[in-house]
């Protein structure tokens, strides 16, 4: 997993998968990169192919943290289908932004 | 659904006993998957089985009680072509499994897991033992396939089936997406509507526009800009300080443009704009949002006017997407329409209130000049006036205070429109009233201005007046002057028009302005002649003023005619027609002529009266017969 912090746009990226294993040591990382104010935050979902309701859990976690994506804007990028529906499935897809690009 | 029959005859199982934690955990899940799609289960049926295997793998791991703890769980997998089963054996103390699932609600970071299994999987149940308990999950997979034969090819082929509801599936989710961002950008638009049909507060309004179009599209800059009169695109409205640009013209034939906003502008077609790739040294506006900036600027166009151009861009994350293009788009087209009418509704307001104060302006003067002017006997009483513009607060007024005597008044507000007009109204409203008290002209002059001081002074206006009361039986005239040019007459002494020279200051100018009337014998032919400096300050086309010493001689030149003064005042002015020429009417003019109609039989004209000596001037001509 590789966090990159540019200004106010905090990128997660090489997440190969996003499940109970990973999903504590996601939840610090970020948190601890989250912007303080406003910003961005994008999570690159390129290269996941797995992920779980821990998984889902930890990006809930996320979007609580954010003041309920008040204060940030949280995006998902590019996830694959089969994760897409699993958003969708669990409405977590009306909490992100979900970016194809 | 009912619990699935496996197909005894040809099952490929599989199991998998994993250390109780996590990664072991998460390893058996995509063992199964490996298992499964050596049996040709279909890509979104392995995610689907990995993950309810993972699910439930990690609850066994997550509840396993008491020794128990280091027991291993273990997962089975069962495929036939028809159907899939998947059974995970924990060890913990077991839970209810409820009939139904539903994803938490408020949303939560926990409780997904069984919502998921249930979704995905056709069948579930839970078998619980003593410390050790079995989730059997069953999914089908294609129902007869296997003894389908050759009744295959006429079926659909349930893979492509499957793909294809797939790809209904994205397709309704990007247009749910679609919808929802749109229905947003309804709602936007629509509150922004209401608040400007509220307030009518544009500026308010585009602020408030903006501030939802940046959100709607993840923008953080905009500049909007609008063309003014000097064929300039002006910034109306910004995101930030530093793009407050100056104007910039719009662009010229042969002339590069100033930036992308004028190159839009001229084109009337939207552009893409790169910070990094604009031509270094070139004028751009736009680069003022940031070295990596993107964006969008779009003609504000509206009924084929071009009305200005919107500029929207990000500071970092490149271009928009496609659906963000086009509500950039949607935003441009509605704040041209809501300009051209703002503005059209501005002009429309404005005009409307000029015309109603022209018109009241008039109705006012109008009502001013006198519809008739005293009856006298063997003098004749004439009154004339224009306007040089709409309005203005020049009049006169002649009231009748017995068989012999009368009061004549000219005067001149300075100021134009209704102000103006409304003084002259109450001046004269005023002079009617007090007329009747018996006073002079000097008393009624400073009774006036102390009546009208506060309230001239107030909008720093002032008036002129001359008040003359003319006493026809002793051919006396006492006249008084606040700031106004002097009345001219025959004076009994001799032969030739004068002016009687009152002096005083105009009325409003000083609180307690004491002035002082002159008197004076009138000879013959009795003629008096009260005007505004509109006659002596008119110009010709050359510049040249008229000039009282001109006016003198005109009327040295005409009153000794017998001429009624109804004509005499036709005469004059067509005599200011005809030397003012082409020339513009500076400033209004208003004038009382007092002649004497009919000379004695036993008088005539003096002997130095030639009217051959002012034939050098055309006779005029009566314009207002």
């Amino acid at each position: 997993m590789k966090i990159e912090n540019l200004g106010e746009r905090l990128t997660v990226s090489e997440i190969s998968e996003l499940t109970a294993v990973n999903s504590g040591q996601f939840r610090e990382r970020v948190g601890a990169a989250l912007p303080s104010a406003s910003g961005v935050v994008e999570i690159d979902l390129s290269q996941t192919q797995f992920v779980d309701s821990s998984g889902l859990g930890a990006l809930f976690a996320l979007y609580r943290s954010t003041g309920n994506g008040k204060n940030v804007t949280l995006r998902l990028l590019n996830p694959a289908p089969e994760i897409q529906q699993l958003f969708e499935l669990t409405q977590m897809h009306q909490l992100f932004e979900i970016v194809q690009r | 659904m009912g619990a699935i029959s496996l197909q005894p005859d040809r099952p490929a199982t599989f199991r998998l006993a994993f250390a109780p934690d996590f990664a072991a955990a998460r390893s058996a899940a995509a063992a199964v998957r490996g298992f499964l799609a050596e049996q040709g289960v279909l890509d979104n049926d392995l995610f689907a089985c990995e993950l309810c295997v993972a699910e439930a793998c990690n609850n066994a791991i997550e509840y396993a009680q008491g020794e128990y703890r280091e027991s291993s769980p273990f997962v089975d997998a069962i495929c036939t072509p028809a159907a899939i089963e998947l059974r995970v054996t924990d060890h913990t103390a077991g839970f209810e499994l409820p009939a139904r699932s539903e994803v938490p609600k408020p949303p939560s970071e926990r409780g997904r897991g069984v919502f998921i299994i249930r979704s995905m999987m056709d069948d579930v149940n839970y078998l619980r033992g003593t410390n050790e308990n079995v989730l059997v999950m069953r999914k089908t997979r294609v129902p007869h396939l296997a003894a389908a034969g050759s009744a295959a090819s006429t079926r659909p082929n349930i893979d492509d089936v499957k793909k294809e509801l797939a790809d209904c599936r994205r397709t309704v989710s990007g247009m749910a997406r679609e919808l929802c961002f749109r229905s947003e950008t309804l709602s936007a638009i629509f509150r922004c509507c209401a608040e400007l049909g509220r307030s009518g507060d544009r500026d308010g309004f585009e602020d408030r526009l903006f501030g939802d179009l940046l959100h709607l599209t993840a923008a953080d800059w905009y500049v909007l800009r609008f063309t003014n009169a000097d064929g300039q695109l002006v910034v109306a409205a910004t995101s930030e300080p530093d793009l407050k640009g100056p104007p910039v013209p719009l662009l010229k034939a042969g002339e590069p443009p100033a930036g992308i906003e004028a190159a839009v502008a001229a084109n009337r077609t939207s552009a893409r704009f790169e910070a990094r790739h604009t031509a270094a040294g070139t004028a751009e506006p736009l680069r003022a949002a940031g070295p990596e900036a993107h964006g969008l600027v779009y003609p504000l166009i509206f009924a084929d006017q071009l009305v200005g151009t919107v500029a929207v861009g990000r500071r970092k994350g490149g271009w928009f997407g496609e659906l963000q293009d086009e509500v950039v788009r949607t935003f441009a087209e509605f704040l041209a329409i809501q300009t051209v009418n703002f503005r059209h509704r501005a002009e429309e307001v404005r005009n409307r209130v000029f015309a109603r104060e022209l018109e009241i302006a008039r109705d006012i003067q109008r009502s001013l000049l006198p519809l008739t002017l005293p009856q006298l006997s063997g003098f004749g009483l004439a009154g004339g006036w224009q306007a040089a513009r709409e309005v203005g607060g020049d009049f006169y007024d002649a009231i009748s205070l017995s068989d012999h005597s009368l009061l004549l008044v000219v005067a001149d507000v300075m100021g134009k429109g209704v102000p103006a007009a409304l003084f002259a109204t109450i001046i004269r409203g005023l002079l009617r009233g007090l007329s009747t008290r018996g006073e002079g002209p000097a008393q009624l002059l400073s009774r006036l201005n102390r009546l009208l001081y506060a309230e001239l002074s107030s909008v720093s206006m002032f008036i002129t007046a001359q008040i003359a009361f003319v006493d026809l039986r002793r051919r006396r005239v006492t006249a008084a002057s606040a700031g106004h040019c002097p009345l001219l007459y025959i004076p009994s002494s001799g032969d030739e028009v004068v002016a009687l020279p009152a002096r005083g200051i105009p009325l409003g100018v000083l609180p307690d302005t004491v002035y002082r009337h002159q008197t004076a014998e009138f000879g013959h032919p009795g003629t008096l002649l009260l005007h505004t400096d509109g006659l002596t300050d008119v110009r010709n086309p050359a510049g040249e003023m008229y000039g009282q010493q001109r006016l003198i001689d005109w009327l040295s030149a005409n009153c000794f005619g017998r001429t009624p003064a109804s004509e005499l005042r036709d005469r004059l002015s067509a005599e200011m027609n005809r030397f003012r020429g082409s020339a513009p009417m500076g400033d209004d003019q208003a004038f009382l002529m007092l002649t004497e109609e009919g000379l004695p039989e036993n008088r005539s004209a003096p002997s130095w009266w030639n009217p051959a000596r002012f034939a050098r001037r055309p006779l005029p001509i009566p314009v207002n017969a």
